[in-house]
């Protein structure tokens, strides 16, 4: 499972948790949420987050 | 040295993004960053959130790890400032003696904070008058922020807030003293500087407007123990912070001969007026084509989209800066998110209501949309963001009515820029 880090903020998408407030069930993979989806915390779209490699 | 050696000056958020953006291009040549904090490249925003409250470890600002940025054989020099740029050697001379040549340069060196302008020289000394901008400033407050203090914060605005709010949620006492009439003078219509005042006055703010800093009690040791105010009112302080605005640190690009104009003037592709030497984030004033104007804009997002434009540029690509700039400030429970600029507007739509603390704010002039705040809309704001982009032109009434869902709004008239 990986996790995404949001470019503006500290927000980080892991896939085993999902964002269930937001109607993303865990373990979602990160390509799998819809392109509306914004990050919880400050409001950057999808496009905004960067893979964690490591 | 590499004959494609691109130097950075300053290590913050906006150096970390264009170095890994730059890297991640294709460039080849050697990146190298010179900041003047102990740091990896980090974000500030939790500063007066999170990490104030001691919900985050600064580690979790750091925009990445040590591996990932050694992975990306991006050298990083801390602990130095750099003193001058020589612009015909393409070198900079830095404080530890190294001179680094360059073939690029990037001037990321940020903002520092808007300093009290009282001259009486116990200011400078007092230990307890605090300002915002780094790590190193939070924690140098971490012994006093804690339940019962009692802190005086100096300035209404974004940072001001946020610290109220952080500072509630630890239980100190805490007042807060805005010399202007509202709260969020700068950025907001009355409406919404009126349902923050209320908000953190519930919550246990003592928020006092038309209160103009005019001086602090001293004791004996040189520490602050109380302020004073224009209206010949006081209050006791623990400690203070100063919040009062954000001045680019344009010294260095001044010195060396470059375009100022209310920051380090660059091109909508972050170039300055010398060839060889780009600017990012928050030193910057750049032309932005939803704006129609050249802005300087303290803003996360800004600061990130001018890093990747700048990267793109380095690397032999064509990525003008287009973006609509936008913003978000967290107090409380509440997101406040913003996006346009609202400023020359004519008219301040609501849409909600502010006493359910769910309500979007919109700005028009002329009947065009600029800008829109959005109080825990977070649904709503990506629909904003369409709207404030496409510059359109809708009836208020519409906007106004909250059983007309935004989306459908979308297909209304653009206006031309």
């Amino acid at each position: 499972m990986r996790k995404f880090r949001c470019r503006f903020c500290s927000h980080v998408y892991d896939e085993r948790l999902g964002d269930p407030d937001s109607g993303i069930a865990p373990g979602t993979l990160f390509e799998d949420i819809p392109d509306t989806w914004l990050c919880p915390e400050c409001g950057a779209s999808k496009a905004d987050y960067d893979l964690i490699e490591e | 040295m590499s004959a494609d050696a691109v130097v950075v000056v300053g290590a913050g958020h906006a150096a970390g993004e264009m170095s890994v953006a730059l890297r991640s291009y294709g460039f080849t040549g050697e990146i190298i960053l010179v900041g003047e904090e102990a740091y990896l490249p980090y974000q500030r925003p939790a500063l007066s959130k999170g990490f104030l409250t001691g919900e985050i470890a600064h580690e979790q600002l750091y925009v990445r790890s040590a591996a990932s940025f050694a992975k990306a054989d991006i050298r990083l020099i801390p602990n130095v400032r750099v003193l001058s740029i020589d612009r015909a050697r393409k070198c900079i001379s830095a404080s530890d003696g190294r001179v680094i040549f360059y073939s690029k340069l990037v001037l990321a060196t940020g903002g520092r904070p808007r300093r009290l302008a009282l001259t009486d020289a116990r200011v400078d000394a007092a230990p307890n008058i605090h300002y915002l901008r780094t790590i190193d400033d939070v924690t140098s407050m971490q012994n006093s922020f804690k339940k019962g203090m009692r802190l005086v914060i100096v300035g209404g605005g974004y940072i001001g807030l946020e610290v109220a709010a952080a500072a509630r949620q630890r239980e100190l006492n805490v007042t807060l003293l805005e010399s202007l009439p509202r709260v969020l003078a700068r950025v907001t219509a009355p409406p919404v500087s009126e349902f923050y005042a209320a908000l953190h006055r519930s919550a246990g703010v003592d928020v006092r407007v038309n209160a103009e800093l005019t001086g602090f009690v001293f004791d004996a040791a040189g520490r602050v123990v109380g302020v004073k105010t224009r209206d010949g009112g006081g209050v006791a302080a623990d400690f203070v912070l100063v919040c009062i605005g954000l001045l680019p640190n344009t010294e260095l690009a001044e010195s060396a001969g470059l375009k100022i104009d209310n920051g380090i003037a660059v091109d909508e592709f972050g170039q300055t007026s010398d060839p060889d030497i780009l600017a990012i984030g928050d030193c910057t004033s750049h032309p932005n084509r939803h704006a129609g104007r050249r802005v300087r804009l303290e803003s996360v997002a800004s600061s990130v989209e001018q890093a990747r434009v700048a990267a793109a540029l380095l690397a032999g690509k064509s990525l003008p800066n287009d973006s609509v700039p936008w913003f978000w400030s967290d107090q409380y429970k509440l997101k406040l998110q913003i996006v346009g600029l609202n400023q020359g507007y004519d008219q301040v739509v609501l849409r909600g209501s502010p006493d359910s603390q769910s309500f979007l704010a919109f700005y028009l002039k002329d009947g065009t949309l600029l800008a829109v705040d959005a109080v825990n809309r977070i649904r709503d704001f990506m629909t904003c963001k369409k709207l404030v982009a496409a510059r359109v032109s809708v009836d208020p009434s519409q906007l106004a009515d909250d059983s007309i869902p935004l989306t459908t709004l979308v297909a209304g008239k653009p206006q031309p820029v």
